[in-house]
């Protein structure tokens, strides 16, 4: 069962995904889809009522796709693919802050995305996100982590 | 009336994804001019005649609260429509820039919902409907 947050983050980014880049979720493609491996990553720093990040990886021809529909382009070149894909994760961040919670004066303060190396999402890799969401796209897939230092949910601090 | 429209964004993608998202909602445009942050905007806006300023919050050099606040201050332009597209969650900075005379849209965002606050804001007619 999806927790709130994920159910949130799922929907920031389908919507995000809808709206900018005109593609659409094909969940049935969750099978062919599942081993595919990460070409490209990017991360988007926040701090606020909590700190953290959140990474977008792509998978299969999304990396590609993401800039082609955003540019209207069908030939990206590299770094414009790399600015498409964190311009999604930022985005998908601003809309997922808020629902967080402890709020702090003058909101939370978005980062410029960065591009990851192998290197370091392979180290992202190891550490456990607050939420995680997988979906599925024609074109391939993207799997959104968001990671958040010392996260206390509301109903904890309810108990 | 074609749209002169200055887009001011320190991404370079979202510029292009708002200009696109322009085109798509069918609006008569004009010349398009592009500015990453709001001191190249307010330099745009002193060389050329603009009808409508979109403009983001968080950029580098001049940000989008204080290019507002610089065009509200100058008689020149102190009416010209300005929509702030940003994904800025703080109720606080967001009242500011609404108390500024600003409209603001949450990325994401439809070429429908940009039409619709276009045509509010500047009151022009969408040339290509029946």
């Amino acid at each position: 069962m999806k927790t709130k947050i994920e159910r949130v983050l799922e929907e920031a980014t389908i919507k995000t995904f809808e709206d900018i880049c005109f593609m659409y979720l094909e969940p049935e493609l969750r099978e062919k889809q599942k081993d595919l491996k990460p070409d490209a990553a990017a991360e988007v720093g926040f701090h606020g009522g909590y700190t953290g990040t959140l990474v977008i990886e792509s998978r299969g021809d999304l990396f590609s796709a993401v800039a082609v529909n955003i540019l209207s382009d069908d030939r990206p070149s590299v770094q414009q693919k790399k600015d498409a894909l964190g311009e999604i994760a930022n985005i998908i961040c601003g809309n997922i802050v808020p629902s967080l919670g402890r709020r702090k004066a003058g909101g939370y303060k978005i980062e410029s995305p960065r591009h990851l190396s192998r290197d370091e999402l392979l180290k992202e890799e190891k550490r456990k996100p607050l939420a995680a969401v997988m979906l599925n796209f024609n074109q391939g897939r993207a799997d959104i982590k968001l990671f958040v230092d010392d996260y206390i949910s509301d109903k904890e601090i309810k108990d | 009336m074609a749209l002169n429209t200055l887009v001011v964004d320190d991404s370079s993608v979202m510029r292009t994804i708002i200009i696109k998202t322009l085109r798509l909602a069918g609006l008569p445009l004009g010349d398009i001019w592009e500015a990453k942050n709001g001191e190249e905007g307010l330099h745009v806006l002193q060389e050329n005649w603009v009808d409508l300023a979109m403009i983001d919050i968080h950029m580098p050099v001049m940000d989008g609260e204080e290019m507002l606040t610089r065009i509200r201050a100058n008689d020149q332009y102190k009416s010209l429509p300005v929509i702030v597209i940003s994904s800025e969650s703080d109720p606080g900075k967001i009242e500011k820039m609404l108390g500024l005379g600003a409209t603001f849209i949450h990325k994401p965002f439809t070429p429908e919902v940009l039409k619709d606050i276009i045509v509010e804001v500047t009151g022009v007619s969408n040339e290509n409907e029946d």
